[in-house]
């Protein structure tokens, strides 16, 4: 099934008129004092929880991420503005009062 | 009276295996009823004598990848490293057909990558090159040629890509998927393994440093060593122990059309239509390529692929026009940067062993991933095959050369 993301100039549109920018990642890292390792960490390594339970010992329920993800979109087949928006990866479906970032 | 109780011994002996009774122990727990993860159990046992293997399938063995790919294997991959891996694995289907008694069905009609540009030429080039020197059947065909082994290809100007050149691999062909789920789980569960159905994997319990269980939906397991085998749904179990993993779960959608005569007598796929096609032994023509590019965990089917998947077709095989397709699905492909699997041990923890990010060559390369991962977890050294596909290439710059090899996948890169 096919679904609709909110741009925040057009509404709600198809899918396929958006192009995917990836998770948002928060700031770049400042470049002063960068190990290539952190660099590269921050460049291709992600969370992408899939709605399973937590680990018990050593980690509480605050240091794991929800499945809920915040993420770039283009809207290149219509207005052509950058946005961010919620989606949920269980359901590849934005949340409700998500878009328009 | 007496023919009912035969049949019903005739059903029972037709049994390929057998549930077991879920132990609160083993020694090696496996994540994932897939072909990697039955494949690493059954080598687990008939290699190196570990029978105490439980494989957790949270729904039923193949439903992920191992039973929703195209079922093509072939081994013209683009680094020497990917073409070594992939070439002992495509031989291993003739073994494997007679050391589990179970056809396989492995066809070996050849697989035929057209090219549309000079760049694609070119790297056809290379590929030949690199497949030749590993000892890998593969050649380079002109247009005219590729009308020949596969004649109903539209090789004149008309298409908006024109075919401009083929990659043909002889040793490649198509595997019967399901088959090798259940060849493998009856290897597998005749040598003591046993395969848990219908469960769910919700925890991983650590101590000190080691994996010592999980928490399921059937109870809790304790375990010595952990594989995460999950196919497209490794990143999910990874993100349970917070792991960070350079892998994009994506929807990748396939269908097949009614059946047809048989005409089509290798693979085909192409480069600038993203399409791979073949024609089933019950002559459905299989199809697939398509990627969405948003991160999920879905199993969505489009319309809109449905409709791409036509065009594409149509241009390259005229004469598909008017087939219609009787059915589409979905399935998970884990893509990671580089287009090459990573393949770790020990990672973060001692006892967790992980075989994820095939992207879309999970399939063919199931059981040879299996039989290395076996001898990864039986001995805790790292093979040597297995050199090529650790986790930190991607924290060093040292990326493998695959993306060549096939299309691309997203718009971000």
């Amino acid at each position: 099934m096919t679904f609709r993301l909110t741009c925040p100039v057009c509404g709600k549109r198809d899918v396929y008129e958006f192009t995917f920018g990836g998770q948002e990642r928060g700031p770049r890292p400042a470049q002063e004092g960068l190990s290539a390792e952190e660099h590269f960490r921050w460049v291709q390594f992600r969370l992408i929880p899939g709605g399973c339970e937590t680990r018990e010992e050593g980690a509480s329920r605050a240091d794991v991420r929800e499945p809920l993800q915040e993420e770039w979109w283009y809207h290149g087949q219509g207005c052509g503005v950058w946005f961010t928006t919620t989606r949920d990866p269980m359901t590849n479906r934005e949340v409700e009062g998500g878009g328009g970032g | 009276m007496a023919l009912a109780s035969a049949a019903v011994n005739w059903l029972k002996l037709r049994r390929l295996w057998r549930p077991s009774p879920l132990k609160r122990r083993y020694d090696t727990v496996i994540i994932g009823g897939g072909v990697h993860g039955l494949a690493t159990a059954y080598y687990l046992a008939r290699n190196h004598g570990i029978r105490d293997v439980a494989v957790l399938e949270s729904h039923y063995i193949g439903f992920g990848g191992s039973g929703r790919n195209t079922a093509i294997v072939r081994a013209n991959q683009r680094t020497a490293e990917n073409v070594r891996l992939y070439d002992e694995g495509l031989k291993l289907w003739r073994v494997l057909t007679d050391e589990l008694d179970f056809n396989l069905m492995f066809f070996n009609c050849g697989s035929l990558l057209l090219g549309h540009s000079e760049a694609s030429t070119g790297a056809f080039r290379m590929a030949a090159s690199t497949h030749n020197f590993m000892g890998v059947h593969s050649e380079l065909l002109d247009p005219q040629q590729c009308a020949e082994v596969i004649p109903g290809l539209d090789i004149s100007d008309r298409p908006r890509f024109p075919i401009q050149a083929g990659l043909y691999h002889p040793p490649g062909g198509i595997v019967r998927h399901d088959a090798v789920v259940w060849g493998l789980a009856k290897g597998a569960a005749a040598r003591g393994v046993h395969i848990h159905q219908g469960c769910d994997v919700r925890g991983i319990k650590t101590d000190a440093g080691r994996v010592t269980g999980v928490r399921t939906s059937l109870g809790d397991i304790g375990c010595n060593r952990l594989g995460i085998m999950a196919g497209g749904y490794s990143t999910a179990i990874a993100a349970i122990l917070g792991i960070e993993l350079p892998i994009h779960p994506l929807t990748i959608q396939a269908m097949v059309t009614h059946p047809l005569k048989p005409f089509l007598h290798h693979v085909f796929s192409s480069t600038a239509y993203h399409v791979y096609a073949n024609q089933t032994l019950k002559g459905e023509i299989a199809t697939g390529a398509h990627m969405d590019p948003q991160v999920n965990y879905t199993t969505d089917a489009t319309a809109y692929y449905l409709k791409h998947q036509a065009e594409a077709l149509v241009e390259l095989m005229p004469a598909l026009r008017g087939v219609r397709f009787m059915r589409i699905w979905a399935g998970l492909a884990d893509m990671t940067p580089d287009m090459a699997p990573i393949m770790e041990g020990n990672l973060g923890w001692d006892g967790l062993y992980l075989d994820a990010g095939w992207g879309y060559f999970g399939f063919k390369s199931g059981p040879v991933a299996g039989k290395y991962m076996a001898e990864y977890m039986a001995t805790g050294e790292r093979p040597e095959m297995l050199k090529a596909f650790q986790l930190k290439r991607f924290l060093e710059n040292r990326y493998s050369g695959e993306t060549p090899a096939v299309m691309k996948y997203g718009h971000w890169d």
